[in-house]
């Protein structure tokens, strides 16, 4: 088998040596006509665009005042003297790396619950799809709504029972874990969904000579579980950790980046400073440290990822 | 030893009622946080202010649709919902006859380099799409696709292509190459194996990711937030940000920003109804082997 393969290799080699066979040339054609919508579309709405954004944080492009000139690393000095985006830039790392590890636990809680066997398992498998597919947005105002200090169902409660007044987006601190443990609700069921495919594919077996070994469930799920789908966790991790990142919406609607600029994050500043002000070198150059923060969560993770890739 | 069966048995037996007591406090527990809230924005939606403006709490309201006519009658309501949809029905589509024909080049047309071209091309996903919108603002306008639906159509299919074509290579590489090769050898053109022979078998994937595709769609802000101006490419979730802004003498309109909400919902919720299997294929088709 190895041999003939290596013979038809070979064979090949000789042959376009000289001139790509009329079979190969079409391959590449098609190949080529194939593919080129979709690289296309990246290409200008994508890859185009980034290297503009780098671009643009050069200069000191602002539609409103007129200006475009090439002004070096001005805008990058003005980010370390903006309040705005100093404040975010710390509750962004916050953020994104504390709601990540969070839903990540959360989520691996939410998939060994939809794993068990009991009554009712179909319907918390269905509505785990809900806080993942409603809109982010309309997510973010329903907790606004649902923790209102007046009229809110969960300060009101709060009050029955304490006796005290519950007032979350007052204090940056209460209104920083809100956005965070929001973002948990609406995140943790996407990740049990794909823990739970992976903990699918663990082969029983090993559970059953584990429990025969005299393992107890917590054992069972570290030893047995938890390296199995260690590599998901990291790819997951990595994936919504770069998607937090550049998103905005959860904050838009639950905060509005307030108090102050408490839980605003550089997504949120980013769009307020191009797109509301039209100071497009200034957003431009905070879109340059989101993409350094991306990189890095890059690098981070393919070390991470070698250290944990396993086969089962 | 048979007393130390039944002992044994006993232990196994109360282990056992524990576990699935905690199996059945975590259930409700979770039902609980997952839908209160949405509880609480269909009982905002369907009820007038002044059943949401007062204390103790009315938990079930009586129900109205009042909210809804206010919406028909002073926000262009019809017209944002008539954009959602054209908006999302056209993103899928385009999506999906773009990926689905890199898909098949990717899996079937193996020429030096594609592995590592569908790797970088993969990696244009983590192009944070925020950071793109100042040069995509100047982009559209010069093609006078600024406040278009085609615009928004077009960039929010780019930035969904990646991850679609990823699972449909998945799916087309399922797919035995021995009913194609047949094909080929029976002198079928491309045209005539992409569309009748390796459509219907792979119509499964293709569903999973219109379904997903379609809720990323409609969900979407950050581009019709962006670049819409006027309602003629307004969608929902922009509109949902219009009300909140919509002060009134009384505080927020709760009632109408939850009755946006619960209108965006309601479709969202049916179709994850309909298609769970096929959203949880989808979700894990990339990542799960």
């Amino acid at each position: 088998m190895t041999s003939t393969l290596e013979n038809n290799a070979v064979a090949r080699r000789k042959m376009t040596l000289r001139l790509p066979s009329k079979a190969t040339r079409r391959r590449y054609l098609l190949f080529v006509l194939l593919v080129s919508p979709a690289f296309v579309l990246r290409l200008a709405t994508a890859v185009y665009p980034i290297v503009q954004t780098i671009l643009y944080s050069f200069r000191n492009y602002s539609l409103l005042k007129g200006t475009n000139e090439f002004v070096g690393l001005e805008n990058y000095a003005n980010l370390a003297n903006n309040y705005g985006v100093r404040g975010a830039l710390s509750f962004t790392i916050i953020y994104v790396v504390a709601s990540t590890i969070l839903g990540l636990i959360v989520g691996l809680l939410i998939a060994q619950l939809l794993n068990a066997n009991f009554k009712g398992r179909t319907f918390a498998r269905t509505i785990n799809l809900i806080p993942w597919a409603i809109p982010t947005i309309v997510a973010g105002y329903a907790f606004r709504w649902l923790l209102d200090d007046q009229f809110g169902l969960i300060p009101y409660w709060f009050t029955e029972l304490t006796g005290q007044r519950m007032v979350v987006f007052i204090d940056p601190t209460y209104a920083r874990l809100t956005v965070i443990l929001v973002h948990v609700w609406k995140d943790a069921p996407f990740m049990a969904v794909v823990f739970l495919a992976g903990m699918q594919g663990i082969p029983l077996d090993l559970y059953e000579a584990a429990r025969v070994d005299g393992a107890n469930a917590w054992q069972r799920f570290w030893h047995i579980t938890m390296p199995l789908v260690a590599p998901l966790v990291i790819t997951m991790g990595l994936f919504r950790l770069v998607w937090s990142l550049a998103s905005f919406d959860l904050v838009f609607g639950l905060t509005s980046g307030g108090p102050g600029v408490a839980t605003s994050v550089l997504a949120l500043q980013i769009f307020r400073e191009g797109i509301l002000f039209f100071k497009f070198g200034f957003a431009s150059a905070i879109s340059g440290v989101l993409l350094l923060l991306v990189a890095v969560i890059g690098l981070v993770g393919l070390r991470l990822y070698r250290r944990f890739d396993v086969t089962y | 030893m048979a007393a130390v069966k039944t002992y044994y048995q006993e232990r196994l037996r109360i282990s056992a009622i524990w576990n699935s007591a905690g199996i059945y406090i975590a259930f409700i527990v979770f039902s609980v946080v997952v839908l209160l809230p949405i509880y609480w924005m269909l009982r905002s939606a369907f009820a007038v202010q002044a059943d949401l403006t007062q204390t103790p709490l009315v938990y079930l309201p009586s129900p109205t649709l009042h909210n809804f006519e206010m919406l028909i009658d002073q926000v262009p309501f019809v017209e944002y919902t008539r954009n959602s949809i054209v908006f999302s029905v056209g993103t899928t589509v385009t999506t999906l006859i773009v990926s689905y024909l890199a898909a098949y080049a990717f899996a079937r047309l193996r020429i030096r380099g594609s592995g590592i071209l569908l790797w970088v091309f993969l990696l244009t996903m983590a192009l944070p799409d925020v950071g793109t919108i100042v040069p995509l603002y100047r982009i559209l306008s010069r093609f006078n696709l600024l406040d278009t639906i085609t615009g928004l159509t077009i960039v929010l299919s780019s930035t969904l292509t990646p991850f679609t074509v990823w699972v449909l290579v998945a799916f087309i590489k399922q797919v035995p190459y021995e009913i194609e090769e047949a094909a080929i050898i029976d002198g079928a053109s491309l045209p005539t194996i992409l569309w009748r022979i390796l459509l219907p078998l792979t119509a499964p994937g293709l569903v999973t990711m219109g379904v997903i595709n379609f809720i990323n769609a409609w969900n979407n802000l950050l581009y019709p937030l962006s670049f819409s101006v006027t309602p003629a490419s307004k969608t929902l979730s922009v509109s949902i940000t219009e009300v909140f802004a919509g002060f009134s003498p009384w505080g927020r309109p709760w009632e109408l920003i939850m009755a946006v909400g619960v209108t965006m919902v309601i479709p969202i919720t049916l179709l994850i109804l309909v298609s769970q299997r096929a959203i949880v294929r989808g979700l894990t088709g990339g990542a799960v082997k």
